[in-house]
């Protein structure tokens, strides 16, 4: 905890260098852009630096991994961007950090995404994407990054954990209905954020609608050690779509939906006799609506996912999320998000039903203050509510400070 | 008042017919911008054209300011600002009307002008605009697509050219008098050197 004091007191000496150091970064910016054959080759690194500060009352929520009250999540990112003339483009993901949700793991690098892109016609109406990257589902993704996110966390159904439990089948109705026992990170949300998994995706726009779908190595519940190739490969491969509509620039409305295998291959000796791992998917229809105009932007989307559970039945849940922000002066905005989770009820193995998990609601709160155009300080208190006896209410206070170049 | 002042002084400035042109010495052309598409579902092309170096050559003075000024434009066009580099006198409008069909979220964090005009339709009438009442450099940014970049120089001169992308110029219709003639090239470059026009003259220059 002192080591964390002493870093957190480090970013904030940092502040006022940042801020100063504006026209470095720019110069910075400019030094890591690179170009050849006539600029028809064009190459870009870029990145983020996060110090992330987290204080919770009760156990750490979400997809924050530790058993302190407090934790302090550095994290650098390093972004490489390039254009292969008017058809290509390649993008990847780097990050050092104590792992890829907040946890008080070590320091450690990863390739997060990598990702080649053909767009064969200039206005947009095809392009074939493979590699490892975020899902197409849903409009989270596209704001999921520090910079962009009014937030520190992402919502509910992006980071909190349900009853399931992606490597082990459940031995009977009676241990499912336990619901989570073992360790945290044992268990999956619905979406284990960006889910940037191995795949194929085509997309595009024809008038005012635009079509993505994907095929990926895993479900968009899976953990990121399975979304490498080389974990399962393709043998379980999961496929999610999304249709939008743009009636105009301000309105994007979206549906989707995605079907794929949850289990690892470490769950396959535990399933029911004669089953197997493709025999319990998770399947998700999603509708998603955001708005834009001057100073307000909003975003709401609801989640309605299906885990098939051996020796339960359907273990449905249903979340949704409606977040808004609002710029109040050049460099200082505000957002506020409420979302919510509602489990339904599965049998609890002695003749009744009983809902699988824990119904909760949670409101976010954030203010951003941006240091320049490359350093913001992001403050976020969040209460969260759940449907059980004891500490049904808990708080989170989380900070962080990023630095972009 | 200064209705009258200009009045008066329109025939002197005119009858000055004082001219510099001259060279400056340009950087080497920059690269094309890389378009961030990482998490764009609809993606369009890739190319973006490349804006050459030039130079905003200018006469330091005390000039008379006048009673009003054109309104100037920068528009934003195929995820570019157009033109890129504007020079302007102090107390201009510029207007940002928006020629894509996407968003753009222009904004300027610049001591001389700062200001977030937020997301606007094409269609979405007044322009947003900005009245420019301080010298200075303003950087334009657009907080949708970080390759966007654009530049206002407002100065506090009547007497000011924009470069051809070799670096050449020619200042007309000047006062006769000894001023300061300077170049801006970017945020770290203005080159300067003492001009003395004499009634009638074609003054050469070459910066530096």
């Amino acid at each position: 905890m002192r080591s964390a004091r002493f870093i957190c007191l480090v970013t904030f000496a940092m502040a006022p260098l940042i801020v100063r150091a504006d026209d470095l970064l720019d110069r910075a910016a400019e030094s890591l852009s690179f170009s050849g054959f006539d600029d028809q080759v064009r190459a870009r690194l870029s990145g983020l630096i996060d110090f992330e500060f987290y204080h919770f009352t009760h156990e750490a929520p979400g997809l924050i991994f530790t058993d302190d009250h407090s934790l302090l999540s550095p994290r650098f990112t390093l972004f490489f961007d390039a254009q292969l003339g008017s058809n290509v483009y390649v993008f990847a993901q780097g990050r050092v950090d104590r792992g890829f949700d907040p946890g008080d793991g070590d320091l450690g690098i990863r390739l997060d995404e990598y990702a080649v892109r053909w767009t064969p016609w200039q206005d947009g109406r095809f392009s074939l994407q493979a590699g490892r990257f975020g899902t197409v589902a849903g409009n989270y993704v596209a704001r999921h990054l520090s910079w962009e996110n009014p937030f520190v966390n992402a919502p509910l159904i992006y980071e909190s954990v349900t009853g399931i439990y992606d490597a082990e089948a459940p031995s009977s109705a009676g241990e499912f209905a336990e619901g989570l026992v073992e360790d945290k990170y044992d268990y999956n949300p619905v979406v284990w954020g960006p889910s940037y998994a191995t795949g194929l995706a085509v997309s595009g726009k024809i008038g005012s609608f635009d079509y993505a779908a994907e095929i990926k190595n895993a479900a968009l519940s899976s953990r990121p050690e399975s979304w490498d190739a080389t974990d399962d490969g393709f043998r379980h491969p999961s496929i999610s779509t999304r249709i939008g509509y743009r009636p105009d620039i301000a309105w994007n409305l979206g549906v989707s939906a995605s079907e794929g295998a949850y289990f690892t291959g470490a769950a396959a000796h535990e399933l029911p006799h004669g089953t197997g791992i493709d025999d319990f998917k998770q399947k998700v229809l999603a509708q998603d609506v955001s708005f834009a105009w001057r100073h307000w932007q909003l975003w709401a989307e609801m989640y309605e996912a299906r885990f098939e559970v051996p020796r339960v039945g359907n273990a449905d849940v249903l979340g949704w999320y409606v977040e808004a922000k609002y710029k109040f002066s050049p460099r200082f905005f505000g957002a506020l998000r409420v979302n919510q989770m509602l489990f339904d009820n599965v049998p609890d193995g002695e003749g009744a039903r009983q809902p699988w998990g824990h119904d909760l609601w949670r409101i976010d709160t954030a203010a951003t203050f941006r240091l320049t155009p490359h350093a913001q300080v992001k403050l976020q208190y969040s209460l969260q509510h759940e449907a059980r006896v004891n500490d049904a209410v808990s708080h989170m206070i989380a900070t962080q400070f990023t630095v972009k170049f | 008042m200064k209705l009258i002042a200009c009045l008066l002084l329109a025939p002197i400035l005119a009858s000055a017919q004082c001219a510099i042109e001259g060279h400056v010495e340009l950087p080497k052309t920059k690269s094309a911008p890389v378009m961030t598409k990482r998490y764009e579902i609809v993606t369009k092309g890739g190319v973006l054209s490349t804006n050459p170096p030039v130079a905003v050559v200018y006469l330091e003075g005390n000039f008379a300011k006048p009673a009003s000024l054109p309104v100037k434009q920068v528009v934003q066009k195929d995820f570019l600002f157009h033109p890129s580099l504007l020079a302007v006198q102090t107390g201009t409008k510029v207007e940002f009307p928006n020629q894509d069909d996407a968003y753009h979220n222009v904004f300027s964090f610049s001591p001389a002008k700062r200001f977030d005009l937020g997301r606007y339709r094409p269609e979405d009438k007044p322009v947003p605009s900005q009245l420019l009442d301080k010298p200075g450099m303003i950087t334009l940014r657009c907080d949708i697509h970080e390759h966007m970049r654009g530049i206002i120089l407002v100065l506090d001169t009547p007497h000011f050219v924009i470069s051809d992308p070799e670096g050449n110029f020619k200042l007309k219709d000047l006062p006769a008098g000894s001023y300061k003639l300077k170049a801006w090239i970017s945020s770290r470059t203005t080159l300067e050197k003492p001009v003395t026009l004499t009634k009638g003259s074609t003054t050469k220059v070459q910066l530096p």
